[in-house]
């Protein structure tokens, strides 16, 4: 079968790597350097691209065995059945429209920054709204621009990265003393927020000739990310008193101005706009086709499954997650919790992480079919990833015990939703609806799809 | 299990009904794709057309399809009749598209204005 349109290596690359790549990210990593003593920063970070890896050789077989574009929605649906599934992908969801609020409130701030006459709130207006609104138009950041945005991001990072290590005279303090192993584990817990999202890649499966060229380009991108976030990181809190950074939004601001000054103010507003930008037009195109497609499989009230005839795209999903984003950038602006939702992302993709272990397990058993791409070792990987992401998760909760409790909630609402109202929704869809297949065929079988 | 002709019904009346509605030739007059229809539980393909906004379709394989959409013939026939929308079954793995992500919603929202929710 021929394929006419084929992505590449490396604009699943640039996909993978560019999806992760956020202004919350920088915030994210000062965080890490602020649990370790010395320049060790880039300890974690390893450590936590390695764990991330681990997850990358699951998501890699899940795909293999059930490639779609439905992603976890489906993996853990046929793992787990379909309410766990509707409920973690759900709360999911939630939390990825969090890291649309914290990356708004963020860039608001560096762009208050460089031109303070203007409010945050107006900045996260208009940046919300213009993104919303190239949504809404159904216009995409295309392959080869998210190729320029993404690599060009990863060499001006490095390049910041070395001019900063310059600065030092090429000297680190004390590169490979942790301070205790407590510190490093909720480092590398808090690191793994610098990878959230590398996996959304494997929506694009069905667009490769070669399955295995997603699990190379997720392994590259992991890979890549892993040594330009350590870099930049270790660089960063070397140069900049750590209290400062730690207590920063914009810490990516306060070191190139510490650095190169007003030149490395705007070297930094233009990383951030070009970062954030790709951040939310993925944030946004994820959450409203989820939101879409769960009212089409009426698990979601059916308003949101409403398309724009003239775009084609589904408007009132894309305004719902406008509207929410919009919210928690306010109440991030006027209680400056942006940390909550940074360690919120950090302990769901840890459990997403932890449940594609299990999921790996478990379909391998329920799915027999030829594999192209196996995790080597048996179960150890899966299990390994399953642990690790498990205790890291708990890792998280321990730096901030309240995390616990949001993160039940969030469960405890999804659940009830999915087990309540979902059924509601999907029996009132039931009782009007008539078959036409029937109607027109009185003899053939009713089906049920799995 | 649904038959081959059951199949070819039911991209009849999905062909009839887009025909119907002007809006549909409007909103993809430049979405040209070739979309071939397979049954993974019978022989049976289809190959779907749509060009300059009209939709038409004729049996048998397409060399050099953009979309190919396979599942069994129960949720084919019940699919383009549409009793069913095409999220269920893609969502839990029954239907399997291959082609880019955003066509596969065009796909999606051409049948959730031929049949409605």
């Amino acid at each position: 079968m021929k394929f006419k349109k084929v992505l590449t290596l490396r604009t699943i690359v640039a996909t993978s790597a560019g999806l992760t790549l956020a202004s919350s990210s920088f915030v994210a990593a000062v965080q890490v350097a602020g649990f370790l003593s010395g320049d060790s920063a880039w300890l974690a970070i390893l450590i936590a691209g390695v764990f991330c890896l681990a997850a990358g050789m699951c998501f890699s077989e899940l795909n293999d065995i059930l490639p779609s574009a439905a992603g976890i929605r489906l993996y853990f649906g046929r793992a787990f059945g379909e309410k766990a599934a509707l409920t973690v992908s759900l709360l999911y969801m939630l939390v990825v429209m969090g890291v649309v609020g914290a990356e708004s409130y963020i860039l608001a701030k560096i762009l208050n920054y460089a031109f303070p006459s203007i409010d945050p709130l107006i900045w996260i207006f208009f940046m919300l709204a213009s993104v919303t609104l190239m949504n809404i138009r159904g216009i995409k950041i295309a392959g080869a621009f998210q190729d320029v945005i993404t690599y060009g991001l990863l060499v001006s990072v490095m390049v910041l990265s070395y001019i900063g290590l310059e600065k030092l005279d090429f000297h680190l303090a004390a590169p490979l003393v942790a301070g205790g192993m407590d510190n490093l584990f909720s480092a590398v817990a808090v690191g793994v927020f610098l990878f959230v999202g590398f996996e959304w890649v494997t929506p694009l499966a069905e667009e490769v000739t070669e399955s295995r060229l997603i699990s190379k380009g997720m392994f590259i991108a992991v890979g890549l990310l892993s040594v330009v976030y350590s870099f930049f990181t270790v660089v960063m809190a070397a140069n900049v008193p750590r209290e400062e950074l730690v207590n920063s939004p914009m810490p990516q601001l306060l070191f190139a101005r510490n650095i190169l000054g007003d030149a490395g103010v705007a070297w930094i507003v233009v990383i951030s706009l070009a970062s954030s930008i790709t951040t939310f037009n993925a944030g946004l195109i994820s959450v409203s086709r989820f939101f879409y497609a769960t009212a089409r499989e009426h698990a979601l009230p059916a308003v949101f499954s409403k398309i724009s005839m003239r775009y084609m795209t589904p408007w009132v999903s894309i305004l719902a997650v406008f509207a929410v984003g919009l919210t928690l950038s306010v109440i991030i602006l006027f209680t400056g919790k942006y940390l909550v939702l940074v360690n919120m992302a950090a302990a769901a993709e840890c459990l997403v992480y932890a449940l594609t272990g299990v999921a790996v397990l478990v379909l391998r058993k329920k799915i027999n079919r030829e594999r192209k791409f196996i995790i080597p070792w048996g179960p150890v990987i899966p299990l390994l990833t399953t642990v690790v992401f498990t205790l890291l998760m708990l890792g998280v909760f321990a730096t901030d015990p309240y995390m616990a409790l949001w993160m039940a909630i969030g469960l405890g609402i999804t659940w009830w939703y999915v087990s309540r109202i979902v059924p509601v929704l999907k029996e009132k869809h039931k009782a009007g609806r008539v078959s036409r297949r029937r109607n027109q065929n009185p003899e053939s079988r009713s089906q049920n799809p799995e | 299990m649904a038959t081959h002709g059951e199949i070819t019904e039911s991209l009849r009346a999905f062909e009839q009904a887009y025909a119907d509605d002007s809006r549909l030739k409007v909103m993809n007059r430049d979405w040209d794709r070739k979309v071939l229809i397979l049954a993974d539980d019978l022989e049976s393909a289809h190959t779907m057309i749509l060009k300059d906004g009209e939709l038409s379709f004729s049996e048998g394989k397409t060399a050099d399809p953009d979309l190919t959409v396979i599942s069994n013939s129960d949720i084919l026939a019940d699919m383009f009749f549409g009793d069913i929308t095409p999220t269920e079954p893609y969502m839990n793995g029954s239907l399997r598209i291959i082609g880019p992500e955003d066509d596969i919603l065009r796909l999606d929202f051409i049948s959730l204005l031929i049949w409605g929710e």
